[in-house]
């Protein structure tokens, strides 16, 4: 049997975060965005049907005057850490799941502090003490009930989880593509599901089905057989000179979370919660449990790591370290503790040879060079929608999220046509375009040009300075005519002089040549 | 007790076994995909092949592993747009490979319009020039093509070691010299010169870009100098 869990949860997270920071209004309605869809809506905002998913402009509609911020997931967990200090005083194996969503074993602490109920109120009496209101805590067997139990604010009691899970939708398993399957089977609540013979289940849906089924039927989600790792897993890293800034302490925990992992998989095992622990100069002791759905990647734990980082350090630093709990030195220790490990299921490996070493030893030359010029300098395209060849390129930082807005790009009204120019200057060169008479040509603001242009002077650019053989325009844009402060109206013309291509654009009376077809 | 003769469709004679007949067109199209699927083809891995009309340039249609290939003109003959080529050959053959953008100024765009596989590309932007020979040579250790541009006033020294570097570990260096005073002082399995080409597609107020054919000049081991043409667009279409 599962040991007994309590969850705990706060509503909206993203939305309370930003107010307690300070970027979004207390009394208005609020949406936090990813990727342009709505993440989480303050209640006001609920209150006008603004739902998650919607698009940024159909949020706008329903509610006018909704003010819109962007999620930023570090801020959240750092905003989220004096809620985790506050439990902490409580039980020190507290593990979170994402900022928001917080999950600990209640064995001791729910003795000591007089049953499961008492416990419950203990926990929603630190939580309101840090000035966050309407969290929720629930207790069942296992964390997935447990999770579940703290969106109902219920005391599960012992045994009864399955029937407590068998009326939920079967949904919540997380696994879209399975549930719409199931859900087609007439298959629709968790309990209908956990009653299916678990043989049949994995001959269907495999590996994934056996973890769904486990979670339907009020089990942990793996096996435990391979709960407790062996001791000699647990990665440390002395820092000399201790770390004072963030960055600092999360360039060493990128490395020691890529070697955690790498020793790992040479076993065949998957990481899916992690203990971040860190000593400082004045001898203070802090640890924190991380939990991920799924394995943990790389690039998820180093992401963990920082936040844990920035929590600590960046909300403990100088005299409010004593009222919040933080650190008050530098960082001397860092030590990364796989807690939950499961057996690896492995990857799939390209079609065409696709090298797996490769790409490792890529990715590791890339991060040596950020080391060397800084991490911003590292970069790769990613096409997105836009009209001048430097909007319709986005340069991500090497190991970043890279998946652009939209893929394919659809076509985009007003961008310049033919093919992409090879070189795109910065800054741009400053140049003259002349009619046949020697005077500048310029655009009306009804896009008509004064003449036709018979010459392009640029000193920086000899090849590109002589008779215009060949052009096409005046393509005009009006760039964000809605907001006056970055307002612009420029011009685009593509020119060839000899043989030597190039995109000039006239903004403000002045003229620049902004890329070379090279 | 009698023995009954099977039916057999294999032994008809009236049907005979013929295979799918495929037009030239389309044996060319298999021929291209395959010569390109193949992660590597040709002398044991020592080679990248070039499918498309660069590969013409090449000996035996393919950049020697190891070596360098220096890539010259004047801004705005066609330099970028043949480096990239290199570029998109490599990353087609399911290798990596690795800019050095010391001014910033390659356009993302005309690189993905060229064929390569943004996926398993990246680009160094503003590299001091002090440090300049480390970043190569760092590269140099991780992917299979390194395209960089020529810094001024690059030491032979400095430019002995990237080549020593280059054949040590296997990987191709594509060498950029976009003026004359930044040449490469060391030696070059192949050299390239790019001299341009007309514009076709734009005329006076009419039309707009469309790709070109560039007019190249290659000298080096295996190759016979002179100007060729290459005809465009350059990129691996399809």
């Amino acid at each position: 049997m599962p040991s007994r869990i309590l969850g705990l949860w706060c509503p909206d997270w993203p939305v309370v975060a930003a107010r307690r920071r300070g970027d979004a209004p207390e009394d208005e309605p609020v949406a936090v965005l990813r990727h342009g869809r709505v993440l989480s809506a303050s209640s006001e905002a609920r209150a006008e049907e603004v739902t998650a998913g919607l698009r940024r402009r159909e949020a706008e509609a329903r509610c006018p005057g909704i003010v819109i911020v962007d999620v930023d997931p570090a801020a959240d967990a750092r905003t989220f850490e004096p809620v985790a200090r506050a439990i902490e005083c409580l039980t020190p194996r507290l593990v979170i799941d994402r900022p928001g969503m917080l999950a600990f074993p209640t064995r001791g602490p729910s003795r000591y502090f007089g049953g499961d109920d008492g416990l419950v109120t203990r926990v929603l009496d630190s939580v309101s003490s840090v000035g966050v209101v309407g969290a929720r805590a629930g207790i069942a067997d296992g964390g997935f009930a447990a999770r579940l139990a703290a969106r109902r604010g219920l005391v599960v009691a012992p045994g009864e989880t399955p029937d407590f899970l068998a009326p939920w939708p079967i949904g919540t398993v997380g696994d879209e593509a399975m549930a719409s399957v199931l859900c087609r089977m007439g298959l629709r609540t968790l309990g209908a599901f956990a009653a299916l013979p678990l043989p049949a289940v994995i001959a269907r849906f495999g590996p994934d089905g056996m973890r769904a089924h486990r979670l339907a039927g009020g089990e942990e989600e793996h096996p435990p057989a391979l709960t407790v790792p062996p001791p000699d897993l647990v990665e440390v890293c002395e820092l000399d000179p201790p770390a004072q800034r963030v960055d600092e302490a999360a360039f060493v925990a990128k490395a020691l979370a890529d070697r955690l992992l790498a020793r790992l998989e040479e076993r065949g095992l998957a990481c899916t919660q992690v203990i971040v622990e860190a000593e400082t100069e004045h001898g203070e002791h802090l640890a924190r449990g991380w939990r991920h759905e799924g394995a943990l990647t790389p690039g998820a734990l180093a992401e963990r790591v920082r936040w844990q980082l920035d929590g600590w350090i960046t909300g403990g630093l100088g005299e409010r370290a004593a009222a919040t709990g933080g650190t008050t030195g530098g960082l001397t220790l860092l030590r990364l503790v796989p807690d939950q490990v499961i057996p690896a299921s492995g990857r799939q490996l390209g079609f065409w040879g696709g090298d797996a070493a490769a790409a490792d030893r890529a990715s590791r030359v890339f991060a040596r060079v950020q080391g060397l010029v800084g991490p911003e300098h590292v970069v790769t395209p990613v096409p997105r929608g836009g009209r001048t060849p430097a909007e319709r390129v986005r340069w991500v930082p090497w190991g970043e999220m890279r998946e652009p807005e939209r893929l394919p790009v659809p076509p985009w009204p007003g961008a310049v046509p033919g093919p992409a120019p090879a070189r795109v200057l910065v800054p741009p060169l400053p140049a003259e375009l002349l009619d046949g008479a020697g005077r500048p040509v310029t655009v009306s603001s009804r896009g008509e040009a004064s003449g036709t242009p018979v010459v392009l002077r640029c000193h920086a650019l000899p090849l590109a300075d002589g008779e215009i053989t060949a052009w096409a325009g005046p393509w005009a844009q009006d760039v964000r005519w809605w907001d006056r402060r970055v307002w612009a109206r420029r011009v685009h013309w593509q020119v060839v002089v000899g043989e030597v291509a190039c995109l000039v654009r006239v903004e403000r009376g002045e003229t620049v040549i902004d890329a070379l077809y090279d | 007790m009698a023995i009954t003769a099977l039916p057999s469709s294999l032994s008809d004679p009236a049907r005979p076994l013929v295979l799918p007949r495929r037009d030239a067109a389309a044996r060319a199209h298999l021929d291209d995909v395959s010569r390109r699927g193949a992660p590597v083809v040709l002398a044991r891995e020592r080679v990248l092949s070039i499918p498309g009309p660069l590969g013409a340039l090449f000996p035996d249609g393919a950049l020697q592993r190891g070596t360098v290939t220096t890539v010259g003109g004047e801004p705005g003959a066609g330099v970028t747009s043949l480096a990239f080529g290199l570029v998109a050959a490599a990353t087609a053959a399911g290798e990596w490979a690795a800019a050095v953008d010391p001014q910033g100024t390659l356009g993302g765009l005309a690189a993905q319009e060229a064929g390569v596989d943004l996926s398993r590309f990246a680009v160094v932007r503003d590299v001091a020039k002090d440090r300049w020979a480390t970043v190569v040579a760092a590269l140099l250790d991780g992917v299979s093509l390194v395209m960089a541009e020529v810094p001024r006033g690059l030491r032979a020294g400095d430019a002995h070691r990237l080549v020593a570097r280059a054949r040590e570990r296997s990987t191709a260096l594509v060498m950029i010299s976009a003026s004359a005073r930044a040449v490469w002082p060391a030696d070059a399995a192949l050299r390239i010169w790019a001299v341009g080409g007309p514009w076709p597609g734009l005329g006076p107020d009419r039309g707009v870009l469309a790709p070109r054919a560039l007019r190249l000049r290659v000298e080096g081991r295996g190759v016979a100098p002179g100007v060729r043409t290459v005809a465009g667009p350059l990129a691996l279409t399809g």
